[in-house]
């Protein structure tokens, strides 16, 4: 990136920081622009943190739990418990969009998260597989309860080669069929689960299509699969 | 009873079959007529529309999503651009808000003609179905005088709709209410409170609440068990907190709660609820307002993701998006509420009748376009 | 007229023959001919009254047409025509494993129930071919020939859902024989005789003698009495055997072409007979409702198909009413609701007509 380009990053930065979106979005240059955003982004996070982490400097940290102030967001909140509750199953730090767990004792947690009283997870709202890269992939749950009415979001990563996540079929029943629909297009095997089959592709299909890497296999049964369009898109 | 056990044979309903609502294949298993145990076979219809959505844009992605539950398509598409509207954090002028909602609630207004319609033909009542086809007929002419399409509309667009309301919209809508309202009556007449269809359908496939919330039904099916919970007003989106309206919730007027009957009922109290919100809405629409003014040039949601639910006439359509800051989303889940409704069956039916395997599986009003995607 | 008049006066016309077999034989066989036209011509007219009675009351107008060789007739008149002629050339398809000669009997079997009992219908004082003295007996018993068809049908076709089908449908028509017997028994009751005209007499001199209005009793059994040949002729709301929805066609779903079209046939024939014993049986048959009045013969069958017709049509509303019942819940209906009431309703009429004459 040239120093000019970047003169003119920080130039969109502060003005976006004060609310002018125009120049940012003006810029014809998309890849100029989406760095623009990016770290535009990167500086209001950067305010913040700067904000909420300025009054604790004034107290002695005595505790570590006192350094930020109590979350309202339900994700650090109840990461917060499963931390305490569960040591070391916390495979990131807590943010405000998910929870990161490790594969490990997701079985216990969750049949926890459902069954404490001030929880009461009792709804698996969305169960979603993702290719994230890297040689991973991940199973992200929504969770949402509808006596408190409160909802967050847990994710598990787990590496391409060995994709095993224990299942959670029997504590939320709608996981029967879910976790058969991301076995399906993801090859994420969960371990436990009393039926795993494929779901809506025929059960002799090879691979896992909504892998990055997915390669549509060249005949089924005899029957050659068309390949799809160069540069459709 | 007695115990006699004939031997168990194994049956086939279905793909092709008029009443599996689609392509729908149900092993069962039965011991003379009762049901012993019930596997529903999907995946007949899957047209790989989370792998299109990964190589489309935003907008792009909007007429894939009608073809999902093709019976309630102003739903889908409401639901997806909600949700990339939140992601965006994209504001939209009111006037799109209102005609969002009155074209939402007219389509829940026509699933349920539809849904309640086929699950007496399934039943045996073929007149009401023909009755109930032909108000639909108005709401779908509604649709074509706005959008120039019957079922397919690809109207909500992100950031506004694609066509603004037509000179007399208004007035044809008042019209149609004014004329429908008094045919609910005439409904309830042939077929709700009908002896033999409350002996087909009360008491049963009851669904306790309990096992409802474990298997994620949502929706009519949900509420039909007794549990108040209506996304317009429990996780409100759009402009919903503006109108008056009740959500419907089964009592177990013939029968028990959560049965059949139930749900039947449940939808028709939820057109009569619909039938009030778009009086209101109607009424207190703005009238001008530039339906395209919040159109962005490009949809580019920032790096995030977002899981954002709305109410369609099946339950909680929810879509999971994931967006990597660039025009083509990384990742597009559609978690469909039939999906959710179909699961259940097996848990219902087991024990009964092969006729009351029709009659439970009409009642949760599943469309395969939305199981299979 | 009767075979027996018919007889007759063949022998009078052709008097070397008289009193001879095969002069029998012809007299036998001109009445049946007849008859057989009868019923294609009420199966043509019945198949377009349905269509069209169903469309008006669905909102819609049902075959409709210019004129004749335009489209379906005026009105869609041809309609049925139409259709025959696509049943008769339609290809023959039995399924492989099916049962071949059954297969072949089944719809001939149904169609022999149908047709032998209509010989003992009335239409008018002397329009009947055969004046039995246990009419309404012989039609009963006749009409059960067709359960055997029906299982026939559903046996033969080597599939699980006719199977299905014409098992439901024969405990059906079996367990329905017996409120509709039962309903009977109280016309001959007051009537004192089996035979038809016999009890179309009683009935005579307008419509305050009419045995639907003689007690409470005999009004009660009328509508136990519809609606079980409701569920003989396999209508709705009984026309579980014929579920579309659910069985696809029931025990009729491997059949096709002409042979199908027997099934509706035998269907539309046995409509006819049943409306005709219960317009003899209640509604004083061929006699009009002014006594005195439109008496002739010729006014007779015209008073009789008009209640016929009527019957028929209220058969035609059910059907497009109402859903159908599920199986367990019809046979419910028959032997703890019918039965008990047809008892009743047999005590009831003695009783009365102990204490009233």
């Amino acid at each position: 990136m040239s120093a000019d380009q970047e003169k003119l990053i920080t130039e969109l930065v502060e003005k976006g920081l004060a609310g002018d979106m125009d120049p940012i979005n003006a810029i014809e240059d998309r890849v100029l622009r989406s760095k623009a955003k990016a770290a535009l982004a990167k500086a209001k996070r950067a305010a913040k943190t700067a904000t909420t982490a300025a009054p604790t400097e004034e107290k002695p940290a005595t505790e570590t739990i006192a350094e930020t102030p109590p979350s309202d967001n339900p994700n650090k909140k109840f990461g917060k418990m499963i931390e305490d509750t569960f040591q070391g199953s916390l495979d990131a730090e807590l943010n405000d969009t998910h929870i990161q767990l490790k594969p490990d004792n997701w079985f216990e947690i969750a049949k926890w998260l459902k069954s404490e009283p001030s929880l009461y997870f009792d709804s698996l709202q969305c169960h979603t597989g993702m290719d994230v890269g890297e040689n991973m992939l991940e199973a992200r749950y929504n969770l949402h309860s509808m006596t408190h009415d409160h909802k967050i979001e847990i994710r598990i990563a787990v590496s391409r080669d060995k994709a095993n996540i224990p299942s959670i079929e029997q504590i939320w029943r709608i996981g029967d069929w879910f976790e058969r629909e991301t076995y399906d297009m993801f090859g994420i095997f969960f371990d436990g689960h009393r039926d795993h089959r494929r779901m809506l592709l025929p059960e002799d299909w090879e691979g896992y299509p909504l892998r990055k890497d997915y390669e549509v296999q060249e005949t089924y049964h005899g029957i050659a699969i068309p390949k799809v369009k160069v540069g459709w898109e | 009873m007695g115990v006699i056990h004939g031997e168990e044979m194994v049956l086939n309903i279905g793909p092709q079959h008029p009443s599996t609502h689609g392509v729908l294949r149900l092993k069962v298993k039965t011991d003379g007529e009762i049901i012993s145990e019930i596997t529903p076979v999907i995946g007949y219809l899957h047209r790989c529309f989370e792998k299109h959505c990964e190589n489309m844009t935003y907008d792009q992605v909007i007429p894939y999503t009608d073809r999902c539950d093709y019976l309630a398509a102003m739903a889908n598409n409401f639901g997806y651009v909600v949700a990339v509207e939140e992601l965006m954090e994209l504001k939209v002028p009111e006037k799109v808000e209102y005609i969002r909602v009155i074209m939402a609630e007219l389509q829940r207004i026509a699933s349920h003609l539809l849904a309640l319609g086929v699950y007496g033909l399934d039943i045996g009542a073929f007149t009401p179905f023909l009755f109930m086809l032909r108000d639909r007929e108005r709401i779908l002419d509604m649709f074509e005088m706005t959008c120039g399409a019957r079922l397919l509309y690809n109207y909500m667009w992100v950031g506004g709709v694609s066509h603004d309301l037509p000179k007399g919209f208004v007035e044809t809508a008042f019209q149609f209410l004014d004329y429908f309202e008094p045919q609910i009556e005439e409904y309830n007449n042939l077929l709700t409170y009908n002896k033999i269809f409350i002996e087909r359908t009360a008491d049963i496939g009851v669904l306790p609440a309990d096992v409802a919330i474990s298997y994620g039904v949502s929706g009519p099916n949900l509420r039909a068990s007794g549990v108040k919970w209506d996304l317009r007003k429990n996780d409100t989106y759009s402009i919903y907190d503006k109108f008056e309206f009740d959500v419907c919730i089964g009592d177990g007027g013939q029968g028990t709660l959560g049965d059949c009957w139930d749900r039947y009922y449940v939808r028709m109290l939820e057109v009569k609820e619909s039938v009030k919100i778009l009086r209101q809405a109607l009424a207190q629409m703005p009238k001008d307002g530039d339906v395209h003014q919040a159109l962005p040039k490009k949809i580019r949601p920032p790096k995030g993701s977002i899981y954002s639910r709305t109410e369609t006439p099946r339950g909680d359509l929810g879509f999971y998006i994931e967006s990597d800051g660039s025009p083509i989303p990384t990742r597009v889940k559609m978690r469909s509420p039939a999906f959710t409704s179909l699961s259940v069956l097996g848990e219902l039916a087991g024990g009964w009748m092969m006729s009351d395997v029709i009659s439970i599986l009409g009642s949760l009003d599943i469309v395969l376009g939305e199981i299979d995607r | 007229m009767t075979v027996d008049t018919l007889f007759s006066w063949l022998g009078g016309l052709i008097p070397a023959m008289e009193g001879s077999g095969t002069l029998l034989v012809i007299a036998i066989l001109i009445p049946c001919l007849v008859l057989f036209l009868v019923v294609a011509v009420n199966a043509i007219v019945m198949v377009y009254a349905e269509r069209k009675v169903a469309a008006f009351m669905q909102d819609r107008v049902g075959p409709m047409g210019q004129g004749v060789g335009l489209h379906a007739g005026k009105w869609g008149f041809l309609q049925t025509v139409a259709d025959a002629l696509k049943l008769l050339t339609k290809e023959d398809i039995i399924p492989e494993k099916a049962d071949r000669f059954l297969f072949i009997l089944a719809p001939f079997v149904i169609f022999i129930g149908a047709f032998v009992t209509i010989i003992a219908v009335p239409f008018g004082e002397t329009i009947i071919v055969a004046d039995f003295n246990i009419g309404i007996l012989y039609i009963l018993a006749m009409g059960s020939l067709g359960v055997i068809g029906i299982i026939l049908a559903g046996w033969s076709s080597n599939n699980k859902w006719s199977l299905y089908g014409g098992m439901r449908s024969a405990a059906q028509i079996v367990s329905y024989e017996i409120p509709a017997g039962l309903s009977i028994i109280v016309i001959i009751m007051l009537t004192e005789t089996l035979s038809m005209q016999g009890i179309i007499e009683y009935q005579a001199g307008g419509i305050g003698n009419w045995i639907i209005f003689a007690n409470p009793f005999t009004f009660i059994a009328f509508f136990i009495f519809f609606i079980s040949v409701l569920a003989e002729t396999n209508r709705t709301p009984f026309d579980i055997p014929e579920a579309e929805s659910e069985l696809v066609g029931g025990f009729h779903t491997e059949y096709s072409g002409m042979r199908w079209s027997f099934f509706f046939l035998s269907e539309y024939a046995n409509m006819l007979v049943v409306s005709a014993v219960a317009a003899t049986g209640f509604f004083g048959g061929w006699h009009s409702p002014i006594s005195g009045y439109f008496d002739s013969n010729g006014w007779g069958v015209f008073w009789m198909l008009s209640k016929i017709v009527s019957l028929i049509f209220v058969m035609m509303w059910f059907r497009w009413t109402f859903p159908r019942l599920r199986v367990d819940q019809l046979m419910n209906i028959c032997w703890k609701v019918f039965l008990p009431i047809s008892l009743i309703n047999i005590f009831g009429v003695g009783i009365w007509t102990l204490f009233f004459g």
